[in-house]
């Protein structure tokens, strides 16, 4: 994208909160959620060519690390850290998490990987049973404390008005939200432009190439899926903000499992592997449409019995990757880039 | 200056590569020829660290190359063009030849996505283009690979190896899929690589007429076995070569 | 002792079955280097299929619908699908049996509500008395069909014009295309014996005794166990989809036993990542080797 575009883009991101109202608001969050998300897969998928099911594993870790280190409950494992520091430890230990599965990581390629990532969906959907004293059990869950930033509040504390529009709990979680999806975003690009990127795409598209000009293929595949590991930490942290809670699940297809997995991978698909901004486009359809129809469902009336906004999405991202496979390998950031060339 | 000192290597019950013994000296061109299935590209994968020698030692100076993890050896000053080119067809020239410099360059995940390492990629870069204008690509370096031409991609692969700023460079049947005029200007850049940059070339080519125009040494295999090692004019006389190459036609 | 020669039992027959779809899986993996992706759903698939037609025809003949029809939506998803993307590398098609599993899933899923049938009419929740034992008939059965048709593909396998081509392809497929062996032929079998097989699977996963839950979304989530039984084996092995299957419902019933149901579901699992890091290519699978 140009950099003039991004002006007005950022403009109205940043304004949108004095005109929405707050469900519309939670709806783009959990849209900045999926971004986030889709960023570190796609990176790992698209660009360094391994596949993961685990995202909603490493959710999880995410999700559990922020409630344990900031949480002050009494009959729970909680260390009370400031959540600032709670959000960067949580980050750094789901990538630590993403390294300590290095031995499968940087051995097994390509779709192995996604099968035998399959293994920690698994794993994670009975440590976070079996681990009751971090992440509260599956019947209550854990509240996680609210985040602040050196002092500030976002929740309702307070009254913090801006042009005549009260700047409450959604609000504030929108700017936090979109900061750190500006820095992830951020981050990304530079790492693909770069030394690091070029390894990925090394690896990816020909490992002996690689090894030739000496990447460490194995280091490198390890150290991707720590990085992207790290993305879904940060999702994951933006989960439990998101729910105000943390519950772990009750069965595989919950928050954290096969189902998130796959409809972050979907994101990917959709947005184009490898494309960051194609990464944001596939997160607004994926986790966008069920919260849209949601929005809308009575207006519409589409929806009756079984019938519901999470079905039909499912649907729809199904059908997507179906047609981006078989008609446009490239996904939505090829579609812009022709609409782009079109234009010029 | 490379040494393969009596290097075999058996699959199985099939030898590839029986007692194989010869020596790369710095600055030449050097080219291991053979007939189909003799054995060059096993050698040839055995230098590189792909297959690992049944006996036998590879040494590259006093380091024993078989000791190292393939990825060390670009460190080691050794670069590598591949028969079939593998490089990355959706990135960019430069992109791909970049990656050369990455044992030349430093920064992981975090150095890089901050933007630390800016500078140190524009000063690479700057060398990869300027690499490139040596081999004559100059004008094709932000292109995507995919919509250039096969014999300007050979040329790519080989400014990649070159941009390991290497010592030894090992061309893998650079002729493969090139028409005459195309080999001839290859063979000419091959010798340009040699004297201008005096870099030690070690190519394993079964196109006869490319190799003995511009070799100064050649070691022939035939049956995973030294069946001659010399200049071109003594190889081109052995009876043996001739046997091999004929043989293998009639 | 007893109880340790049930869990034996009880761990084959589950075994018996996830053998079943670890070869089907198996067969598609070496016939066209796509891992599917969409077994679950043919499984879901099959077994709706069941349940919607027994009430009228019978269970014995709403099986063999079942079987059918599953084994013709694997066909039908080769065919519409995967065939007519000609460019796409195995790892695209593999993301494309991911939509496709999706949406087979949902929809299956949405038909069902919230009923959880089971379909094993023929063997369910009849146990046996054998030497003061009690046995599930439906591992029984589930271990003499498994073996009864994992040996018709054995000797298919090896001895018809069929099994040749298909091991030529796995082989090498220009030289097979060369001999005039026909690409899609063969990986259209692979699809429709990977469908039918998941179709008889299902006839035992759906069932109080194998599962204690009748057709769901769970019945996708443990035919999700064929990866790890596929993988523990080797993908490309024939001979280890079979040893994977029984390793994985044996590592199914002894931890479910000894450690804790919850757990069980995560066992296999790990026991294939234990697989994965010292032999990558699986107990019987070929290794890979790099090409330059």
């Amino acid at each position: 994208m140009s950099k003039l575009l991004w002006i007005p883009v950022a403009v109205v991101l940043l304004a949108l909160p004095l005109y929405l109202d707050a469900s519309w608001l939670k709806a783009g969050q959990y849209m900045m959620i999926g971004a986030v998300g889709a960023i570190g897969l796609t990176l790992l998928s698209g660009q360094a060519g391994q596949l993961s099911l685990a995202h909603g594993f490493f959710l999880l870790v995410g999700a559990t690390s922020y409630s344990v280190l900031s949480g002050t409950d009494d009959d729970l494992v909680g260390l009370g850290l400031n959540p600032l520091l709670a959000l960067i430890g949580a980050v750094a230990i789901s990538a630590l998490a993403g390294v300590a599965f290095a031995p499968v990581a940087g051995r097994v390629r390509g779709i192995y990987l996604g099968v035998a990532s399959l293994a920690l969906v698994f794993l994670g959907l009975y440590l976070g049973q079996a681990a009751g004293s971090l992440t509260g059990g599956t019947s209550t869950g854990r509240a996680p404390a609210t985040f602040e930033l050196f002092g500030f509040s976002f929740s309702n504390e307070g009254t913090l008005i801006v042009a005549g529009v009260p700047l409450r709990g959604t609000e504030r979680l929108w700017y936090l939200f979109l900061i750190l999806l500006a820095l992830s975003y951020w981050l990304a690009k530079g790492a693909v432009g770069t030394r690091i990127g070029r390894s990925w795409r090394a690896v990816r598209d020909n490992e002996a190439a690689a090894t030739a000009m000496g990447v460490d293929v194995r280091r490198t595949k390890a150290g991707v899926f720590a990085v992207s590991s790290a993305y879904a930490g940060l999702a994951g942290v933006m989960i439990v903000l998101w729910f105000d809670i943390l519950k772990p699940d009750e069965n595989e297809f919950g928050t954290y499992g096969i189902n998130t997995s796959i409809a972050f991978l979907a994101m990917a698909i959709i947005g184009g592997l490898g494309s960051i901004p194609g990464a944001v486009a596939g997160a607004v359809v994926v986790y966008g449409l069920p919260q849209l129809l949601t929005l809308y469902s009575t207006d519409l009336g589409w929806f009756t019995g079984s019938v519901t906004p999470v079905l039909v999405s499912s649907f729809v991202y199904g059908a997507a990757i179906v047609l981006v496979v078989l008609f446009e390998p490239g996904g939505l950031a090829a579609i812009g880039r022709r609409i782009k060339e079109l234009r010029s | 200056m490379l040494v393969l000192d009596r290097v075999t290597l058996r699959f199985g019950g099939l030898v590839a590569l029986d007692e194989v013994s010869f020596t790369v000296t710095p600055g030449s061109l050097h080219a291991l020829i053979g007939p189909n299935g003799a054995g060059k590209s096993s050698c040839f994968n055995v230098i590189s660290g792909l297959y690992r020698p049944t006996s036998g030692a590879v040494r590259l100076g006093e380091q024993n190359l078989l000791e190292l993890r393939p990825h060390r050896l670009a460190g080691l000053g050794i670069g590598r063009a591949f028969q079939n080119t593998a490089l990355s067809t959706h990135s960019t020239v430069l992109d791909n030849v970049l990656l050369g410099r990455h044992t030349l360059t430093r920064g992981g995940f975090i150095a890089c996505s901050l933007r630390w390492t800016r500078r140190e990629e524009k000063r690479h870069a700057a060398r990869a283009r300027e690499i490139c204008d040596f081999l004559g690509i100059g004008a094709a370096v932000d292109q995507p690979l995919g919509s250039l031409p096969y014999g300007v991609t050979k040329k790519v692969d080989i400014a990649r190896a070159l941009a390991v700023e290497p010592n030894l460079l090992l061309l893998d049947e650079p002729a493969a899929g090139l028409n005459t005029e195309e080999t001839a200007e290859l063979a000419a850049t091959i010798g340009q690589i040699r004297t201008d940059l005096g870099i030690a070339i070690l190519l394993v080519e079964h196109d006869m007429d490319l190799v003995m125009g511009i070799a100064d040494q050649v070691t022939v295999l035939d049956f995973g076995r030294v069946i001659a090692d010399g200049t071109p004019g003594d190889v081109q006389t052995d009876p043996d070569v001739i046997k091999a190459y004929l043989g293998a036609t009639t | 002792m007893t109880t340790f020669l049930q869990l034996m039992l009880n761990g084959l027959g589950k075994g018996a079955v996830f053998a079943l779809l670890a070869l089907g899986f198996v067969v598609i993996f070496k016939a066209t280097e796509v891992v599917n992706f969409a077994h679950g759903s043919l499984v879901l698939f099959g077994g709706y299929l069941v349940l919607v037609t027994k009430d009228t025809v019978g269970w014995a003949a709403a099986a063999v619908i079942g079987i059918v029809s599953a084994g013709l939506l694997a066909l039908a998803v080769e065919r519409l699908l995967l065939a007519r993307s000609r460019h796409a590398d195995p790892f695209s098609l593999a993301l494309l049996t991911i939509g496709v599993d999706v949406i087979i899933t949902e929809e299956v899923v949405r038909r069902l509500g919230v009923s959880l049938p089971f379909i094993g009419d023929a063997w369910d929740a009849k146990p046996l008395q054998f030497a003061g034992v009690t046995l599930f008939r439906t591992h029984l059965v589930a271990l003499g069909v498994a073996a009864v048709l994992i040996t018709a593909f054995f000797l298919a396998f090896r001895y018809t014009t069929w099994g040749i081509a298909l091991r030529a392809q796995a082989e090498n497929p220009e030289a097979a295309a060369l001999v005039g062996i026909r690409r899609s032929r063969v990986t259209a079998s692979a699809w429709l014996i990977a469908g039918l097989l998941a179709g008889v699977a299902v006839l035992f996963i759906a069932t109080q005794d194998f599962s204690g839950a009748g057709l769901s979304r769970g019945t996708h989530s443990i035919a999700l166990a064929a990866f790890p039984a596929a993988i523990i084996g080797g993908l490309d092995s024939t001979a280890g989809a079979i040893v994977g299957g029984l390793a994985v419902g044996l590592v199914d019933a002894l931890s479910t036993e000894y450690i804790s149901f919850a757990f069980a579901k995560s066992a296999v699992f790990l026991v294939m990542l234990v697989v994965l890091v010292v032999r990558p290519a699986g107990l019987f699978g070929t290794r890979e080797t790099t090409r330059v």
